[in-house]
């Protein structure tokens, strides 16, 4: 396999992170916590999108946006239900929490769906639109020998969808300059009368969608079973911390160097060993933290 | 003066007189030719109780970590898992996949303790100036880390099969299982309480007052002239290399290890053992522990009479694990017999 090959795994493998890790960092920015059940979201999103095409059973755009819809709620919900009670026990009593509501929902998943993995209805996952050219289920043919299939097209374009519309969120609404001036001084927009509990839930509704939306993405490349999300979510926190944790544009960069890395790792690793490429992310994110802890954009995390 | 005046007032002196007991007790099962009986209902209770102490071990480092010097270690079970691969590396013979080195496990049991302490030295080096929540991140990417190198490396680690072979003095000794079983347990039993009484001693001394002066205010801690940073390195390689020493003798009860022993699940076991306890009590901390390695216990039985599977049950129970985490961090924050305002806590 090509390099090039690798260059576009590493491209869709970053733009799903991307997505993810954009509402990891929002969450660090602004609740100032390290979410670590994170991960669970994802596989919530796409239990809830295989569920919707399964039995309704609905085409996969609509499912897609019915997982959002309900990975903004599970979100918001666990968020009002655990993390809103101790938001001002600083950030360890956090961490902890997530980390143990995590463990809960990764096992109450499995419980309810079984070791087994879940894969998404194919004859509902073609992607067809009134008025647009039909996408072919195949991988294409885009330079010489470099194959790309229409998912793996889905999840780039999903990606710079879901930026431009975060950039306009971030720079054109209320909520967005809301969101913006928490994460740089909460004092100071509390004071400026900005109601920080409600831009604290937008933030985890938005969290939320994000992660279902990567969690779909991911679905539909693979299969997903009840540790998927977990398997996601020291990626996802690597990327963010490279990018800067709490900055959106840093998290971007990160998802998309980590994914990169990622793919070129496994063409360079011997085969039997690419299972050792998550430890690849991992240690970026040791070095990381050590060289640079702010990231490329990001807040300060060291002791002052 | 009669006997019982003369035994010793404070904690780490009743904890040396009490290990001595059980090592002695040990000694009498494994070297002479009497043997135990264990009735196969009480089997359980025993593996339990050897897993408990041997966690207990790796609950009282971290104990000295968080605690009382209040670094948030979460990848505590790396340092665990690096004193058992490399106990069981150098000490195996004939391991069907990895490095079976065969020296003596006397040998292989002090260089698991030094890895596992040198382990805890570069990774203290890098990460414990970062912020609270940093730190636990870079210990929880170590664990994970070692974890997947385990996993994959067939050849060195012996992936997914792990490392068999590894040598069992106590069973050689003691001969059939049942006073092994018995052996075990008093060993270790008494090995954990000279844990406890070494970490008493270290903790009540003046420098456990420097620990938790760290914990409480670095700033302030620093402004008087102490290097914060090599009592908080003192502290991390404390705990990383009684959590190797741990690891070695699991390896050697055990006499097969594999990354399935080796989980964040012992981390979060260990963790929540210790704040359901009260940080910073040790004493409180091993009860805590206690209570949660009691959860397996029953669970085992509940298995018996519950209308589910195995694997089911494995997922309520850490469920289960999972909720009394989240509870206890936001109802008892200094544990069931802490003390909050030694911790500085709210409760």
């Amino acid at each position: 396999m090509g390099l090039a090959q690798n260059l576009v795994f590493g491209l869709v493998t970053g733009s799903y992170i991307a997505i993810a890790a954009i509402g990891f960092t929002l969450i660090y920015g602004i609740v100032n916590m390290i979410n670590f059940a994170y991960g669970e979201y994802l596989t919530v999103g796409a239990f809830i999108a295989i569920l919707t095409v399964g039995v309704l059973p609905l085409p996969l755009p609509v499912a897609a946006v019915v997982a959002m819809a309900g990975g903004g709620l599970v979100s918001l919900v666990l968020a009002r239900a655990f993390f809103t009670p101790i938001n001002d026990t600083g950030p360890v009593p956090m961490l902890l929490t997530s980390i143990g509501l995590g463990l809960a929902l990764r096992n109450a998943i499995r419980l309810s769906a079984g070791r087994s993995a879940r894969y998404f209805d194919t004859e509902t996952t073609t992607y067809r639109f009134d008025g647009l050219p039909e996408l072919p289920v195949g991988p294409v043919n885009l330079l010489g020998d470099v194959f790309v299939t229409s998912q793996q097209l889905v999840v780039v374009v999903s990606a710079l969808v879901v930026f431009l519309a975060l950039h306009a969120l971030l720079t054109r609404t209320d909520v967005g300059i809301a969101m913006r001036a928490m994460g740089d001084n909460e004092s100071l927009a509390r004071v400026r009368g900005i109601d920080t509990q409600r831009i604290r839930d937008s933030v985890w509704i938005l969290a939320g969608v994000l992660a279902a939306l990567a969690g779909v993405l991911v679905g539909i490349q693979t299969n997903v079973n009840a540790d998927t999300g977990f398997s996601y979510i020291l990626q996802i926190l690597s990327a963010a911390i490279l990018g800067g944790a709490g900055s959106v544009y840093g998290a971007i960069a990160g998802s998309y160097i980590i994914g990169l890395v990622l793919a070129l790792s496994v063409a360079f690793l011997p085969t039997g060993m690419t299972g050792i490429s998550s430890a690849v992310a991992f240690l970026i994110l040791i070095v990381v933290l050590l060289v640079k802890p702010s990231g490329i954009a990001g807040q300060e995390v060291r002791e002052a | 003066m009669s006997l019982a005046d003369r035994l010793p007032e404070d904690d780490s002196g009743r904890a040396f007189l009490f290990g001595a007991g059980c090592v002695l007790l040990a000694a009498l099962f494994a070297l002479t030719p009497l043997v135990a009986s264990v009735p196969g209902v009480l089997y359980v209770f025993f593996e339990v109780g050897i897993l408990f102490v041997v966690y207990g071990m790796l609950v009282l480092g971290l104990d000295l970590q968080y605690g009382h010097t209040g670094l948030v270690n979460f990848g505590h079970v790396v340092f665990f898992a690096v004193g058992a691969y490399t106990v069981a590396m150098l000490s195996a013979q004939d391991s069907f996949a990895g490095l079976s080195l065969g020296y003596p496990w006397p040998l292989a049991l002090v260089a698991g303790v030094l890895v596992a302490a040198l382990l805890g030295a570069t990774v203290g080096a890098t990460s414990l100036r970062l912020r609270d929540d940093f730190l636990a991140i870079v210990t929880l990417a170590t664990a994970e880390i070692f974890h997947t190198l385990f996993a994959n490396f067939r050849g060195i680690f012996g992936g997914d099969t792990g490392i068999l072979g590894v040598p069992q003095p106590i069973a050689d000794l003691a001969g059939d299982g049942d006073t092994t079983l018995v052996a075990t347990l008093l060993l270790f039993g008494g090995i954990t309480a000279f844990a406890f009484a070494l970490v008493t001693r270290l903790t009540e001394a003046p420098y456990g007052r420097v620990l938790r002066a760290i914990r409480a205010d670095e700033l302030v801690t620093r402004s008087v002239g102490k290097s914060v940073f090599t009592y908080k390195m003192q502290a991390f390689v404390y705990g990383a290399a009684l959590a190797g020493f741990a690891g070695g003798l699991f390896a050697l009860y055990t006499g097969a290890i594999s990354p399935g022993f080796f989980t964040i699940n012992v981390t979060v076991t260990v963790w929540i053992g210790m704040l359901l306890g009260g940080a910073s009590n040790h004493r409180a901390v091993l009860a805590g522990l206690a209570v949660i390695m009691g959860l397996r216990l029953v669970s085992r039985f509940a298995l018996d009479v519950a209308p589910l599977s195995a694997d089911a049950f494995a997922s309520v129970r850490l469920v289960v694990i999972g909720l009394i985490l989240v509870a206890i961090i936001r109802y008892r924050p200094a544990g069931i017999w802490g003390d909050a305002r030694e911790l500085g806590v709210d409760s």
